[in-house]
């Protein structure tokens, strides 16, 4: 029951907080318009925009020790020619916050109620609902994108996120259904779009860990379809990455 | 020769110091040695997340009479001014490949020189960290 009355507590504040930067939004200018498409960008060495280096996951000292472990894992297995399968060699999209950290691009639409990010890669949608209160976690399916409430704080669009599956994992970081995802989008440049991630687990990580990515505007650039279609790398037993060099079967 | 990819120019739109790894590790090839075939177009499959060329191998080295050519994502190939039309079956290929560090015959495809003068550069990841020899 404490981790429910947890739950209760936290989706409450949520709900507050967000409530509030909605009426805060109201009564303010018109919000910046983040319509259209981006991708990943670093500018050169010295540029302003250029959002501080990714840091390592503040993981408790036991779980530290276990996720290094599982680099050096996969180095080896790298140095050996036989990578450890993931999620993507399952045709497994990214979920939230991976979808964020590209390398391919993904559009933006914005509307007064709603924020939806599409994802080109696996064709990947999140929506983020503008003004409405965040649900508990007791009435959420845990998924891929979770469930994301927003409000403009300012010039920055801030997200709420929970209910993510304990195998949709950023930087293979593990996670209780706990988590909640914060961020902050706000435009550093009028093509330049920040995105501040803040996750928060206090059952898995020792403080919340940020990380920031910076995306560029790119003008006229339409979405191109991802379907993972057919991918002829596949694990083997041992769970290593194969090629199959059979020809792909006529027909669907 | 517009289909000249700038591999420069690729990276840049990638994103320099974006994690290449971040979608898909390439370390099932050989980082260290590349083979050059000739061989005979069989297949031309425009599919995620990589497209595939399979080629039938005439006069290889010992051991490779075809091949199965992994590209990346059509969705870069096609930011790098790919077409599915490109390469069709039939079509007598040049290719630059870092081989499977198995043995078997499959490899990345880094270069294809098709017989009309083309040379197609697939848009891979960090593409000069794949040492050519041959």
């Amino acid at each position: 029951m404490q981790a429910l009355d947890r739950r209760v507590a936290l989706a409450v504040v949520a709900a507050a907080t967000f409530a509030v930067g909605g009426a805060a939004a109201a009564q303010s200018a018109a919000p910046p318009d983040l319509t259209g498409s981006w991708e990943r960008y670093r500018g050169p060495a010295g540029d302003a925009t250029n959002p501080p280096p990714e840091s390592q996951p503040p993981l408790k000292p036991k779980l530290l020790a276990e996720w290094q472990a599982r680099r050096v894992a996969e180095r080896e297995a790298d140095a050996r020619g036989e990578p450890l399968a993931t999620n993507y060699t399952h045709c497994i999209p990214d979920g939230v916050p991976s979808m964020m950290s590209g390398p391919f691009p993904f559009e933006i639409v914005q509307s007064a109620s709603q924020v939806n990010i599409a994802q080109e890669a696996y064709s990947q949608v999140r929506r983020i609902y503008l003004g409405k209160p965040q649900l508990t976690l007791a009435d959420i399916e845990l998924g891929f994108y979770g469930r994301s409430v927003g409000a403009w704080r300012g010039d920055a669009l801030v997200v709420d996120t929970i209910g993510i599956k304990d195998y949709v994992r950023f930087r293979d970081v593990p996670h209780t259904p706990e988590m909640r995802i914060t961020e902050r989008f706000r435009l550093v440049r009028p093509d330049i779009l920040w995105d501040e991630i803040t996750i928060e687990d206090p059952e898995m990580l020792e403080k919340p860990w940020t990380v920031t990515f910076a995306y560029r505007r790119m003008p006229d650039y339409e979405i191109i379809e991802y379907v993972c279609e057919d991918n002829r790398e596949y694990a083997d037993e041992e769970g290593a990455t194969r090629l199959r060099l059979l020809e792909r079967p006529e027909g669907p | 020769m517009a289909r000249i990819i700038n591999v420069a120019a690729a990276m840049l739109l990638l994103g320099v110091g974006v994690p290449a790894a971040a979608h898909h590790s390439f370390a099932i090839f050989e980082h260290s040695k590349t083979l050059t075939l000739k061989g005979t177009v069989r297949s031309f499959q425009w599919t995620n997340p990589h497209g595939y060329i399979d080629l039938e191998v005439a006069n290889g080295p010992p051991g490779i009479d075809r091949y199965t050519l992994e590209l990346t994502s059509i969705n870069m190939l096609r930011r790098a001014g790919w077409k599915s039309s490109d390469v069709n079956v039939g079509d007598e290929v040049t290719a630059i490949v870092a081989p499977l560090m198995n043995g078997q015959q499959g490899g990345l495809l880094l270069e294809l020189k098709m017989a009309d003068g083309r040379t197609l550069v697939p848009p891979v990841p960090a593409i000069n960290t794949f040492k050519r020899t041959e």
